[in-house]
């Protein structure tokens, strides 16, 4: 990735907001200014801003950290990322099978292991404690709607 | 009633057993959010709001207030004994207070900052006290139109004077105000950005952006550099944790000039704490006796900077509880948790919600209290904490994370929509976007946008409205001169 990229990020989620401008309905009722003006005027602004940091960008006056001298990457940058993502993804994808503990306990693993903890049994046992701790503090302490902490798969929810 | 007896039946109202209990609480997670590097107040009164709604207002409020008082105590900490601020405002404190700690005086360091901070804080919520009662009688006055052109003030402030790069600060701001026009129109009723998806009706929750921005974001980036691993040396406590005769004469006036650096700083639509912290550092280099100390571990280097910071806390306050205007990302939040509960903050709050106010700002008089009483003795636990190795702190803010968005709505979206921010958040760590502007612009935008509708109403469609009544029009002027002001101000010293 770099600062012309992501101007090119920004350009994407400009076009991609124009087009959902325009699927605004119209609204029946009078007023001076509708649902559609302002809208407009932001993706408008943030379009223009974005060709302003694109321009700067590919004359190189944008900074980007890895250029960095003490802050570059170090190697295994993308399978760390993809390590604390897994995890979200596991959690995400689980949650609603198996109940909470376990699904939190193998993102906070994820998560452990693009910080370079091993994947392993200590690493199970603190993001299991972790998520255990949390559920029995908010779950069933507090009341707060994390479904049940172990659900077997299958059963009703 | 006169200010005096609104306080002190607010006092009589934060002195209740529970509401203190509540305040405690507080102070307790504001220190340790302070001290743990990765999770600041914004984020952990974000992961709070959804989880806590069946808390009475006053008592979640005195919290919150104890959790933002207490980040700006507890940030002090890392910074003197591992060189990492805690939160941003700290910065400063590091440059004197780890040289300090490695010369052997990181008690002193410690106790300048823990003293300092409970003057300047107690000074700035003085002001907060009587000045508070005239901004909200001024901003009684107050049309719709002026509204908008105050929010626009506070949007442009934001971006443009906070962060390196104007035009980034206004991306960032951009991109908040899209997502905060996300859902349905409160006027017409028209779904705007929805993509007809039902889950996005309600709108982009602030909680989940904010999470993704600060938390997961902030793992991404840090999992990405892959430094964090290797952690940083802590410095032991060495020294007294108490000042000798002649720490005290060096350090009270600066913390005295930290607090009016601070106070009226944080209390600007620009806000922030960051300014006034540099500002009270170079003040104090410039009038200390001994220049010579400075990058070596000058207690007045970590008094006055330490002292600022605290009056800013108090100052960010300000706008929010009179105008209901947030400044700063915490403040935002604390906004959004006033909406939460069904609140309208600004001038109508102290009429309406007196009570609460008071309460609030009398428990802000105690919680500064419970930090001294709090931070000094419990040093050993802080420096505990920062000995958690990285990949089990990250591992917990993260699962607290997901566990709290989730719970907040039992939605899997919201988790998904939690790692979109975190990558947004991630991309704008790396390539210098500052993230209060899309914070801020999320949170205001749905706001601005119907006070400008108002007012347009009540012109019959006439836009000179915002520049033909005076206030709104100055307000305005104010903002382009911001925007303008620091592009120029560049130019002129690339110039010399």
């Amino acid at each position: 990735m770099t600062p012309v990229r992501v101007a090119g990020l920004l350009l994407l989620l400009c076009a991609v907001a124009a087009w959902q401008v325009t699927q605004i309905p119209e609204s029946a009722l009078q007023s001076a200014v509708g649902p559609v003006l302002v809208p407009g005027l932001v993706v408008g602004g943030l379009a223009l801003l974005t060709l302003g940091y694109g321009a700067s960008a590919l004359r190189g006056r944008q900074t980007d950290e890895s250029l960095t001298p003490g802050q570059e990457p170090l190697p295994g940058a993308r399978a760390r990322l993809l390590s604390l993502l897994g995890g979200g993804l596991a959690f995400g994808l689980l949650v609603g099978w198996i109940g909470f503990v376990v699904p939190a306990a193998l993102c906070g693993m994820g998560v452990a292991r693009a910080f370079d903890a091993p994947l392993g049994w200590r690493s199970a046992a603190v993001c299991g404690s972790v998520a255990l701790i949390f559920w029995l503090v908010f779950a069933l302490w507090l009341g707060v709607g994390l479904g049940p902490a172990l659900r077997w798969p299958g059963a009703a929810a | 009633m006169d200010t005096f007896g609104a306080l002190l039946n607010g006092f009589s109202q934060a002195l209740q057993p529970t509401t203190l209990l509540w305040g405690f609480v507080g102070c307790f997670l504001g220190t340790l959010v302070g001290v743990l590097p990765g999770i600041g107040p914004a984020l952990t009164i974000a992961l709070l709001l959804p989880l806590t709604y069946h808390v009475p207002a006053t008592s979640m409020f005195v919290m919150f207030a104890g959790i933002y008082y207490g980040a700006a105590y507890g940030g002090s900490t890392t910074s003197i004994l591992l060189n990492t601020p805690g939160e941003s405002a700290a910065v400063v404190t590091a440059l004197e207070g780890n040289k300090m700690a490695r010369r052997g005086r990181a008690g002193p360091a410690l106790a300048t900052a823990a003293i300092g901070s409970f003057v300047a804080g107690t000074i700035g919520t003085l002001a907060l006290t009587f000045v508070a009662p005239w901004v909200v009688e001024a901003a009684l006055a107050f049309g719709p139109a002026e509204y908008f052109c105050l929010m626009v003030l506070a949007l442009v402030a934001v971006s443009a004077v906070l962060g390196n790069s104007v035009l980034r600060g206004m991306i960032s701001l951009g991109a908040g105000l899209l997502f905060g026009l996300v859902g349905i129109d409160l006027q017409t009723g028209q779904p705007r950005f929805t993509f007809g998806n039902a889950e996005l009706l309600d709108g982009i929750e602030v909680t989940v952006a904010v999470v993704g921005l600060f938390a997961v974001g902030e793992a991404l980036y840090l999992a990405w550099q892959g430094r964090e691993a290797r952690g940083g040396e802590v410095m032991k406590v060495t020294g007294r944790l108490w000042l000798s005769a002649a720490d005290w004469a060096r350090s009270w006036k600066a913390w005295i000039r930290g607090a009016l650096f601070g106070f009226p700083i944080g209390a600007m639509p620009a806000g922030g704490a960051e300014l006034p912290t540099l500002l009270s550092y170079y003040t104090e280099r410039k009038l200390s006796r001994h220049p010579e100390e400075f990058g070596h571990g000058a207690i007045e280097g970590v008094a006055g900077p330490e002292a600022a910071n605290n009056a800013a806390a108090a100052g960010v306050l300000m706008p929010l509880l009179t105008l209901g205007i947030p400044t700063s990302a915490t403040a935002a939040i604390m906004l959004s948790a006033f909406e939460g509960y069904g609140i309208q903050a600004g001038p109508q709050l102290f009429s309406q919600q007196g009570g609460l106010v008071w309460t609030l700002i009398a428990s802000l008089y105690i919680g500064n209290v419970i930090l001294l009483v709090l931070n000094l003795p419990l040093i050993g636990l802080w420096v505990r904490l920062l000995k958690i190795p990285p990949p089990w702190l990250y591992a917990g803010i993260i699962v607290i994370s997901i566990g709290g968005v989730y719970g907040a709505g039992n939605s899997v979206f919201d988790v998904g929509m939690l790692f979109f921010f975190g990558g947004v958040g991630y991309l704008m760590r790396r390539f210098g976007f500052p993230a209060a502007p899309l914070i801020v612009g999320l949170i205001l935008a749905p706001m601005a946008e119907q006070s400008m509708r108002q007012a347009l109403t009540i012109s019959q469609g006439e836009w000179s409205t915002f520049v033909t009544r005076p206030l709104s029009a100055t307000l305005l002027a104010i903002a382009a001169l911001l925007l303008v002001a620091p592009v120029v101000w560049r130019r002129l010293r690339r110039g010399r």
